[in-house]
Formats: structure tokens, C-alpha cells, sequence
């Protein structure tokens, strides 16, 4: 438990200090910012098949593929998890991504309903 | 994260939440200064009017347009003194500022008439300009001028010519970045989709939110037509008028200043299914990644692949020259709106300074969000510091630089701490690899320059008087260095021209083979 916790935290470091796509400018935007990229780097870093239909999906996908190698590459217990234990790391990661973005951001703006 | 009240803002509590100190472990869930607000009453603001957001930092980096203010001649102050975004048509909108030059009869009787001989004035004076941009001040606004209407009027008299009205009041904001805000929005409502341009590439982007700061543009630019990419327009910097009111036919939006302009990005993904994709054009590892993010999308990372490679291996040897010499040095990032973001994390990383306080002039809450999760722990952030505020956080956190505005970087002097100019840059261009170098050597030069030490001597006292003998910056920076990085073969000082510019402005750009049309449909 305290490991998937840690796991998380790293992750969740590198994300904020590297990458921009969690910071949109609107809770719904965030939201699915969160949902599809976290999804789709789950989805690489698991093998399973990541599905590219729009130019928003390839965008989602590119930002993806960055953190996947990221996190690769930084992190060792990557590749020694189970699909299962990485699955949970990766839920907890979305969790935890949409409280700090989302849920529990104390951005006033988030809910402004114009860009 | 607890807030911070200043001593000096005791009189003033409701300063209290717009500054935070990062502490051990905590989140962007326990504490987030204030920002885009109205600046509190008697606290004295460094930041501008949503007027100057609009023209003077995205409309007038446009190079081919006469730019005129609606208003009294002081508005636009701003120009080739203090503004250094450049072009590659001999800074055609630098060189030349217009006004009405509205005077008190104006305000009595309107100064539609007026304008509009001054319109025709201009456009007469330049006849190589067909294009151009009118900003609404607070003086034409109250009267309540029609500029819309007499821009109307002229191009129906002066069918080649194409003007846009921006109607953003100094007063139409808290701060710069309302302005941002309304010419983004009229801009695409008033242009965008009137012109359809010359596709050459199976890459198109618009390159939107880069200003061309001392060549910034031209140095990304440079990046992307080495891999293939159409920068089909630049939202502003360097950015042509007609370029810019074909930004619908881009197949991706490459965003590099957010706070300026993502709201553009963002109808353009609305209204036109384009696709925004946030970049940072400043460190080598922001910057490799986002080569990498733009050659993916394309199906071309191969290419960012091999500039990434070859400009490392080119400049990381220097920066880490400055890196060895500038560790644990302490400086303050307090630029206007997105520098807080793009740097905080890039420079500790890769120059090994410690940021321990960062700002913003006008910032919204979303980019102390950026910012804070960027910096490490005990970093000091403040939205809309006031000078007092600044003052006593430099006597606090005693850094040994300073990046901000020439104003504040001036009352920084005085009290003897170096700054350098973040929103223009001391020797430019910062973006790129090279330009990081750049960055790099200004920093380096900034705190060790011995005039600099010199200042720091209280010539009143007997200590200050007597020979100390001949001084250089290396003779500070490597007096504590250890022998093996000190005489190292492979690190060097920064080894480039003194301008950049010129060679990639004459560069000529290898073509790539387009792809095969698909066959139409039977």
C-alpha cells in the first residue's frame, strides 16, 4: 500500500514539474485532459492497443507516449510490476491527478464557464 | 503552504492571500495565492493596463501592419526603447509608432474625424502597408468612438487595404492580461478564416503565444523547418497579418505562452478542430521533449530526433560550463505571467540554481499553479507584488539575481542585487539551445561581473580603500572550484556570435519530399 502510495507520489512529481497538459484552463477541460492521457499512458505502459480516431486523440496520445517513457526511464519498478499492481498505481494516479488538477484545486477560475 | 503576509503590507491584510511559501510535503490543495483580481487599493502595482496587454504585448509583434492608438500620443510610449520583439522586415513596427494624438477638444467634440485622417495619413506615409491594427485607449473608449465603424468606412474607400479594430480600454481588466484576453477573442472572431493560404507541407502548425523576443521566433522557426513543418502563421512574433488570418488551415496549434494565448488555442480547437499542444521552448530537456511531442504527432521523430541530438551534443558541454559555476546560486523568478512557469523547474535542473521565490505581474491562478508545482520547497510565491513587497523579500531571501522588469530590476540595483531583464532579455535570444547557453552566460555575467562586486564595498570605511588588484569574473567564479572542473577539456565557455540572428535569417532549409495524394474515392 505504502508503495503504490510512494509510486504515485513520484509520478505525480514528475508530471508536475515537467509536463503541461494537466494545467488547461477549465475544470472540464482538465477533466478530460486527466482522463485521456493518463488513460492512454496506462494503456502503453500495460501493451495494450491505444486507439487514435481525431487530432484531439493524437494529442492525448503524444503526451502519453512521453510520460510512458518517462516514467520508463526514471522509474526501475516500471518494469518489474505486474500489469496488475501497475493498473492500480496508474487508477490511483488518475485519482490523485483530478484531486490536485480538479477536485480539490483552489483555482477559482476552473469553473468559469467561457474560455 | 501558509500564506505570507509582508511586514511592509501589515496595513494593507488583504494582501495576506496572494503569497505562499512552498513547505515540506504540501500540495497545490492547501494553499494558492489569489490572482487576477483588481489590485488592492494602496497597494502600488507593477503591472499594466489591459490597453498595453493587447496592443503593446500580442498586436504590435505583428511586423507588417501600421499599429495605431486610438488615443493620446502618451499610449504609446511603448516602442523601440523598451520593447525588443523583432523582425525579419527591419523591425518595421518597432522603428514606427502611431497615435491620433486625441487632445482635450477631442474628448468635448470625438475624434471619429480624426481618426480617420489619420488613418489615410498613415496608410500614405507607408504605401508599402496595407495592413492595420487600431487599439481603443480609456480616452477613446469614454467618448465612445465608433472605431469599427470608421475602419469600415476607410476599407470600403481603400479596397486593398484590411484593418482590425481591437477595442480593449486600459481600463477593460485588473491588469495586462485582460487584454491578452480580448484581442485573442477579437482577433479570431474579426480575421481568422479570411484568407486562404499556400500549404507547402504535410505539417502545418501555428506556432502561437511566442513573441519573438530578441529572436525567439526565428530560432524556433529554424527548428521546425529543419524538421519538415510549415509555420504557417506566428501568433504574434515575427507574425505577418495575412499569415495570421489563415490560422484555421493549421493541423495542429504548437502553444508556447499559454497565459498569453491559449485562449485563441483554444477556439481554434472549437471552432476548427485544431488541437493544442503546450510546449516549453526553454531548457534543453523542455525543449527536446517538445520537439519530440510535435515530431510524434507527425509521424516525424526521426527529425526532432536529430536536431535534439546534434545541438546537445553542440551546446551541452557550455551550459554545463555555467552550470559547475552558477550551483546553488540563489535567484528570483519574477517575470510577468508564463517565464515563472517555463523556468522554475528548467533552470535548478539544468543550471543548478535555486529559485527561492517566484512572481507574477498579472498571472492568473493557473499559472501559480504551474509555477509553484515547478519550484522546490520554501520557494516564496506572490501574485501582483507590490515594490515594498519586492524590497523586503530580496532583504529576506538575499538572492544573487534577480530575472524580472526593467522597473523593479532597477529598484533591485540599488540595493545592490543584480537582475536581468525577463521579459526582453539582456543578450538574447534565451530560446532554443543555444539561446539557453545565452541565458546561461547573462546569469554568469550578472553575478559575477565585478563591477557588480564592487558595488557591494561600502566605501566609507577604511577596508574600502587600497589596492585589491585586478579582477575577473572567472577569477570569482573559480576561485572555489575543484582543479578537475576547472581546467576540464570538455566543458567551455559559451563559444557563439554575438547576434544570432543574421545566419538564420539566410539559412536555406533542406525541402522534404510530400507525401502521394490518396486516390479520390470511386
Amino acid at each position: 500500500m505504502e508503495d503504490s502510495k510512494e509510486r504515485v507520489s513520484q509520478i505525480v512529481d514528475h508530471i508536475m514539474k515537467n509536463c503541461l497538459w494537466q494545467f488547461h484552463s477549465r475544470a472540464w477541460d482538465r477533466l478530460r485532459q486527466n482522463e485521456n492521457i493518463l488513460g492512454m499512458t496506462a494503456k502503453i505502459l500495460l501493451d495494450e492497443k491505444v486507439e487514435i480516431k481525431t487530432p484531439d486523440d493524437k494529442c492525448y496520445w503524444v503526451d502519453a507516449v512521453c510520460l510512458a517513457d518517462a516514467c520508463r526511464k526514471k522509474f526501475s519498478w516500471i518494469s518489474s510490476s505486474s500489469r496488475e499492481e501497475l493498473a492500480d498505481v496508474m487508477a490511483s494516479l488518475k485519482e490523485r491527478m483530478d484531486f490536485l488538477t480538479v477536485t480539490g484545486s483552489l483555482n477559482e477560475e476552473l469553473t468559469d464557464k467561457h474560455y | 503552504m501558509p500564506y505570507h503576509l509582508f511586514k511592509c503590507s501589515q496595513c494593507i491584510p488583504e494582501r495576506e492571500k496572494h503569497a505562499v511559501i512552498k513547505g515540506p510535503g504540501e500540495d497545490l490543495s492547501m494553499a494558492l495565492p489569489l490572482g487576477y483580481l483588481n489590485t488592492i487599493p494602496g497597494s502600488i502595482s507593477e503591472r499594466g493596463c489591459a490597453y498595453c496587454g493587447a496592443k503593446h504585448v500580442i498586436g504590435t509583434p505583428m511586423k507588417d501592419v501600421i499599429h495605431l492608438s486610438h488615443g493620446p500620443v502618451g499610449c504609446t510610449y511603448d516602442t523601440w526603447q523598451t520593447k525588443r520583439y523583432i523582425s525579419d522586415n527591419d523591425n518595421f513596427q518597432l522603428k514606427y509608432t502611431f497615435a491620433s494624438d486625441m487632445k482635450e477638444k477631442h474628448i468635448v467634440f470625438g475624434a471619429e474625424r480624426l481618426l480617420k485622417d489619420n488613418i489615410k495619413e498613415a496608410f500614405k506615409a507607408f504605401p508599402g502597408i496595407k495592413r492595420m491594427t487600431i487599439y481603443q485607449t480609456c480616452a477613446s473608449a469614454l467618448i465612445g468612438d465608433d472605431i469599427n465603424a470608421i475602419a469600415a468606412e476607410i476599407m470600403e474607400d481603400m479596397p486593398e487595404v484590411d484593418i482590425f479594430v481591437c477595442n480593449s480600454p486600459g481600463f477593460g481588466g485588473p491588469s495586462q492580461s485582460g487584454g491578452h484576453h480580448k484581442i485573442n477573442i477579437a482577433w479570431i472572431n474579426q480575421k481568422v478564416g479570411t484568407v486562404e493560404p499556400e500549404i507547402t507541407s504535410d505539417y502545418v502548425i501555428n506556432y502561437v503565444g511566442e513573441y519573438n523576443i530578441q529572436g525567439d521566433q526565428e530560432v524556433m522557426q529554424d527548428y521546425f523547418k529543419r524538421m519538415g513543418i510549415q509555420v504557417l502563421s506566428t501568433f504574434t512574433g515575427n507574425g505577418s497579418y495575412d499569415d495570421l488570418r489563415a490560422m484555421h488551415r493549421a493541423h495542429l496549434n504548437v502553444l508556447e505562452c499559454a497565459r498569453s494565448a491559449e485562449y485563441i488555442c483554444n477556439e481554434l480547437r472549437v471552432r476548427y478542430g485544431i488541437p493544442r499542444l503546450d510546449i516549453d521552448g526553454f531548457g534543453f530537456e523542455p525543449l527536446s521533449s517538445s520537439l519530440r511531442k510535435i515530431g510524434l504527432f507527425f509521424g516525424i521523430e526521426d527529425r526532432a530526433q536529430a536536431i535534439i541530438d546534434e545541438e546537445t551534443a553542440k551546446w551541452k558541454p557550455e551550459l554545463d560550463w555555467y552550470k559547475e559555476r552558477l550551483k546553488g546560486k540563489k535567484v528570483c523568478l519574477w517575470p510577468g505571467g508564463s517565464k515563472l512557469w517555463h523556468w522554475a523547474h528548467a533552470i535548478h535542473a539544468e543550471m543548478g540554481v535555486d529559485v527561492v521565490s517566484v512572481y507574477t505581474k498579472f498571472g492568473h491562478q493557473g499559472d501559480m499553479e504551474k509555477g509553484i508545482s515547478r519550484c522546490e520547497e520554501g520557494a516564496l510565491a506572490i501574485d501582483d507584488p507590490n515594490e515594498l513587497e519586492g524590497l523586503e523579500a530580496m532583504e529576506t531571501l538575499k538572492p544573487d539575481c534577480i530575472f524580472t522588469g526593467k522597473r523593479p530590476g532597477e529598484v533591485a540595483k540599488k540595493i545592490r542585487v543584480p537582475y536581468l531583464n525577463a521579459h526582453a532579455y539582456h543578450n538574447g535570444p534565451w530560446k532554443g539551445f543555444e539561446g539557453w547557453v545565452r541565458f546561461a552566460r547573462d546569469i554568469y555575467n550578472a553575478i559575477y561581473s565585478p563591477v557588480h562586486q564592487l558595488s557591494l564595498v561600502d566605501i566609507r570605511t577604511d577596508e574600502a580603500i587600497g589596492d585589491a588588484g585586478f579582477a575577473t569574473r572567472k577569477s570569482f567564479s573559480d576561485a572555489n572550484l575543484p582543479e578537475e572542473v576547472k581546467n576540464s577539456e570538455t566543458l567551455r565557455e559559451y563559444t557563439g556570435k554575438y547576434s544570432i540572428i543574421p545566419d538564420l535569417q539566410a539559412k536555406t532549409h533542406p525541402e522534404f519530399a510530400r507525401r502521394e495524394p490518396e486516390p479520390a474515392a470511386v
